[in-house]
């Protein structure tokens, strides 16, 4: 996929699911939670699905892991910040829907663990690699 | 993931530093935030928006220092674009977070969602143009 193809999905999907989350705030719109986060579970699933397919190329045989053992880490650590996004949205939108009283702290977890990830990933390569 | 941080500092104008001030901010503000909703913590909303808004600052320093240095490389052309892009995007921020605030503390009917979010519709606006740009 092209740099115009990511940048004009994300932000489709990122225009759709604000116009959908305005219309619920101002109550213009009696919609379940679950609906409002359409596009957010259609571009989690396009980015899963995408991480998966370029994992599995790896897998096939002919392929020398030697290669790519440090891109396979990366993959995996995206796969898990994906799945991550993916358990913070479904658990907000239970809570916002009261199938569930959870403390908003644990609802969070899972999105603080990602931040984390991202900020140690992004802590490495502003300071360290840098630094080399 | 979707992106590589080399063509989202290309697309979004920010330097890596900046993105690391700005995602610091948003785990901040989270714990603040979540803190706030528990009554863990008697916080009033501007102080659980005080992270966001250190953010803004510190990168707007960080900004004008930039500037400044690519000026005295004589680089000025890039220096104004880059200053007018940042600012730009950053009022546009301050502008929402301002906005949120202030419905969270008054909770006033007369400023609507819509009306809040309009900051991130122009926002999301002048970043496609500039993905255009960029490509």
């Amino acid at each position: 996929m092209s740099l115009a193809q990511r940048v004009l999905l994300t932000w489709l999907f990122s225009l759709l699911f604000l116009i959908m989350l305005v219309l619920k705030l101002d109550e213009k719109a009696p919609w379940n939670w679950f609906i409002i986060f359409i596009p957010i579970w259609i571009f989690d699933t396009i980015l899963i699905v995408m991480l998966i397919v370029k994992m599995a190329g790896r897998c096939k045989s002919g392929y020398d892991p030697r290669n790519g053992a440090q891109n396979m880490k990366k993959k995996s650590w995206y796969l898990t910040a994906m799945l991550l996004k993916l358990a913070f949205c479904l658990v907000l939108c239970a809570v916002l829907e009261q199938f569930t009283t959870m403390l908003l702290s644990l609802v969070f977890i899972p999105l603080w663990i990602l931040l984390i990830g991202g900020l140690i990933e992004l802590g490495y390569n502003v300071f360290y690699v840098r630094r080399d | 993931m979707l992106f590589s941080l080399r063509e989202l500092v290309q697309w979004l104008g920010f330097a890596q530093f900046e993105i690391f001030i700005h995602i610091s901010s948003l785990l901040i503000f989270t714990i603040l935030l979540a803190m706030k909703v528990d009554k863990l913590l008697d916080l009033g909303w501007w102080n659980v928006f005080i992270p966001f808004f250190a953010a803004d600052g510190l990168s707007t320093y960080f900004t004008a220092i930039v500037t400044v240095r690519l000026f005295q490389d004589g680089e000025k052309r890039q220096a104004v674009l880059r200053l007018f892009w940042i600012l730009t995007i950053l009022s546009l921020k301050f502008v929402f977070e301002m906005l949120l605030c202030q419905k969270l503390v008054e909770q006033t009917k007369g400023l609507w969602f819509g009306l809040i979010m309009s900051p991130v519709f122009i926002l999301l606006q002048l970043l496609m143009i500039r993905a255009c740009r960029v490509n």
